[in-house]
């Protein structure tokens, strides 16, 4: 038998299904809620199951009628990664070095992980954009952008 | 109704409004230029700009982006054979050749006009439709409005295509079970949150749609290496006069007007909407052209180009039908628009237009002016927003992926909806790669928790019992309509194979 992108599919959502079912019997009800026609549990067990269902028929329809195989080639994962860690990134150094720093850092890191190599380039593209950026939300719009953490710890609040 | 539209223009004209009118159908334009972004990601871009505007302000400019970027994506159709969105794919077949013969401005100018055309006839019918709709359905009750929603979610799955209609329904459901996360809007307990008091308040609606969306799109058109593909040279002295003759008018003028009504109805049907409109115009107008003609079809028809251009425009304005009066989004785009609705406290339905009427009519007062707008200031303007589309990939990604990353960070202040927003987007590729198609999800997402509280109230007021759905003749009018939705490709399986048997 050939895998095809709707076994895969398919078998993920019903391992999905699965466990949002096993969960949904550890959602919390209100005192006397289980006698009710209509309580938090009861939606998400109806998913569950359509989940479950739908599943199981798009693995039978594939086994059935076949379908296109996952193809990884010409994928550029190394670049998805790369550019996924540095959100991540992005993100982290939000919080630790604030917004002006962080944005600066990361289109600089974005435009020499897509190929830009020419310093000139990296710092006329981010710079200025990042000023900008910030003084607008900062200044003109008047949104409070918290300085970072380690700019607090060194320089004080 | 007159009241209305005089509150609707009064709003429209605000010289704030008109700003926003231009600014969306500018930056419509651009991002809906760039190849692989289209009118749904335009959108999502935009939705943190809304939460600090008015629900109206907020809404005409999402309109004004919607249009454009469906504009912008027939520019670079015509212009680089790279369609920038589903709906413009055929915009190409006819548009990218008389381009070659060195008459791209006859082929924008002739897509401007037709999706003016197109709009503006398309506005005129929404409104006399959307408050006769919008009438009808004050008298709907929580059955009739669970019931609608079911024929919302399964007409996006029966539409979307042959071979996809399970998957559709998969992320159907998938929208909903995402939409249970967070406290339950019924009794508030937690539901799937784990302990993290992050998922309390569940997945935010901007955070998804940005995740599965812009930066999913962005970060698959780096995945297939997208960034590396030479910038397109656009010539612009080559792009030749801008002028029709009278003759190609007298030619195109029965086109635009039967592809107007035509995209606007297929607008309407939930799930349809723009891409769809176009393909079937283009098949209908070949079909109406005489065998001389049809040759050139896919060769630089005028007739060709002006089908599409004029349906999808008619189109979008269509699917605001059921946005304004059902509060149920036909297509992917007004599903964003419906959740930037809701976030602003605004509920689109048949109270809408009762209870928000400067909403309701400047949106559809501001598609007139958004329509304008496109034909006078971004016609003459096209060659320099194309200037745009030379900023090279490796500096324009990630400024995309920061608009969206701070987008959803600038409204919750939490760093953890970052992580989130990666964790979702390499789910999103994940599921892509398999082919499952993302507005069904966003659907069941968007309409997944009004769909409960219509369902539990349903149940509870007749005890528990599912004759709700076949006691008003309404409610069973919808579900049958929706029942035979989901058998329809089953049946026209069945029908296939009969046929197939009877022919050998």
């Amino acid at each position: 038998m050939v895998i095809t992108k709707d076994h895969i599919g398919g078998l993920a959502f019903l391992c999905l299904s699965a466990a949002y079912g096993y969960y949904t019997g550890d959602i919390p009800m209100l005192p006397g809620d289980e006698y009710e026609p209509f309580n938090a549990q009861t939606l998400p067990t109806v998913l569950a199951f359509m989940g479950g269902i739908l599943s199981i028929a798009l693995i039978v329809n594939a086994s059935k009628n076949g379908g296109e195989r996952l193809s990884l080639q010409g994928y550029d994962f190394g670049i998805v990664i790369k550019l996924l860690v540095l959100v991540i990134l992005f993100g982290l150094a939000l919080e630790w070095v604030g917004f002006l720093l962080s944005t600066m850092l990361f289109l600089i890191g974005g435009y020499w992980v897509l190929g830009e190599r020419r310093w000139k380039m990296l710092i006329i593209a981010s710079l200025p954009f990042s000023v900008f950026i910030w003084f607008s939300l900062s200044q003109l719009l008047d949104i409070y952008l918290a300085p970072g953490r380690l700019i607090t710890m060194l320089f004080g609040g | 109704m007159l009241d209305g539209i005089f509150v609707g223009l009064s709003t429209a004209i605000m010289p704030f409004n008109i700003m926003m009118v231009v600014v969306g159908c500018f930056a419509g334009t651009f991002i809906g230029m760039l190849p692989g972004l289209g009118p749904i990601s335009a959108v999502a871009l935009m939705i943190p700009i809304t939460y600090g505007l008015d629900p109206s302000s907020g809404i005409i400019l999402m309109a004004g982006v919607y249009y454009g970027a469906v504009f912008g994506g027939s520019t670079s159709s015509i212009l680089i054979n790279a369609p920038g969105c589903s709906s413009t794919v055929v915009t190409s077949f006819d548009g990218y050749p008389i381009a070659q013969r060195g008459q791209a401005g006859k082929a924008l100018a002739l897509a401007a006009y037709c999706s003016f055309t197109g709009g503006t006839v398309g506005a005129i019918i929404l409104l006399f439709a959307a408050p006769a709709l919008a009438t009808v359905s004050l008298s709907f009750q929580s059955g009739d409005y669970f019931a609608l929603m079911v024929l919302g979610l399964t007409a996006v799955a029966a539409f979307s295509g042959k071979g996809q209609v399970i998957k559709a329904m998969i992320m159907t459901v998938f929208g909903l079970m995402i939409a249970t996360m967070g406290a339950d809007v019924m009794t508030g307990v937690p539901r799937f949150t784990f302990g993290s008091l992050d998922l309390l308040d569940g997945v935010s609606f901007l955070l998804l749609a940005m995740a599965t969306f812009a930066l999913t799109e962005v970060i698959m058109s780096v995945m297939k290496g997208q960034h590396l593909e030479k910038d397109p040279e656009i010539n612009m002295a080559a792009l030749g006069s801008m002028k029709l003759s009278k003759e190609e008018v007298k030619e195109v003028a029965p086109t635009v007007a039967r592809s107007s009504v035509f995209g606007f109805i297929i607008g309407v049907l939930p799930g349809a909407g723009a891409t769809i409109a176009s393909f079937l115009a283009y098949g209908m107008e070949r079909n109406f052209a005489s065998a001389k003609e049809k040759l050139k079809f896919g060769k630089g028809s005028l007739r060709g180009l002006a089908a599409p251009e004029t349906a999808n425009n008619a189109a979008s304005t269509g699917s605001f039908v059921p946005l304004l009066t059902l509060g149920i989004p036909g297509s992917g785009t007004t599903a964003i628009m419906l959740g930037a609705l809701i976030a602003a406290g605004v509920q689109p339905g048949p109270r809408l237009f009762v209870d928000n009427p400067d909403v309701f009519w400047s949106v559809i007062i501001s598609m007139y002016f958004g329509n304008l707008v496109l034909l006078i200031l971004n016609l003459p303007l096209i060659p320099y927003i194309s200037r745009l589309l030379a900023i090279p990939r490796p500096i324009l990604i990630p400024l995309i992926l920061f608009f969206s990353v701070t987008g959803v960070y600038l409204v919750s202040f939490n760093t953890f909806d970052i992580q989130m927003m990666v964790f979702i987007t390499v789910i999103a590729i994940f599921l892509k790669m398999l082919d499952f198609p993302m507005a069904p999800m966003l659907l069941g997402y968007i309409l997944g928790d009004i769909m409960e509280q219509n369902l539990s109230r349903s149940m509870v007021l007749s005890d528990g019992s599912l004759s709700f759905l076949w006691e008003r003749p309404l409610t069973l009018t919808i579900m049958i309509i929706a029942v035979i939705l989901l058998l329809m490709p089953l049946i026209s399986k069945l029908l296939g194979k009969r046929n197939k048997t009877a022919a050998s």
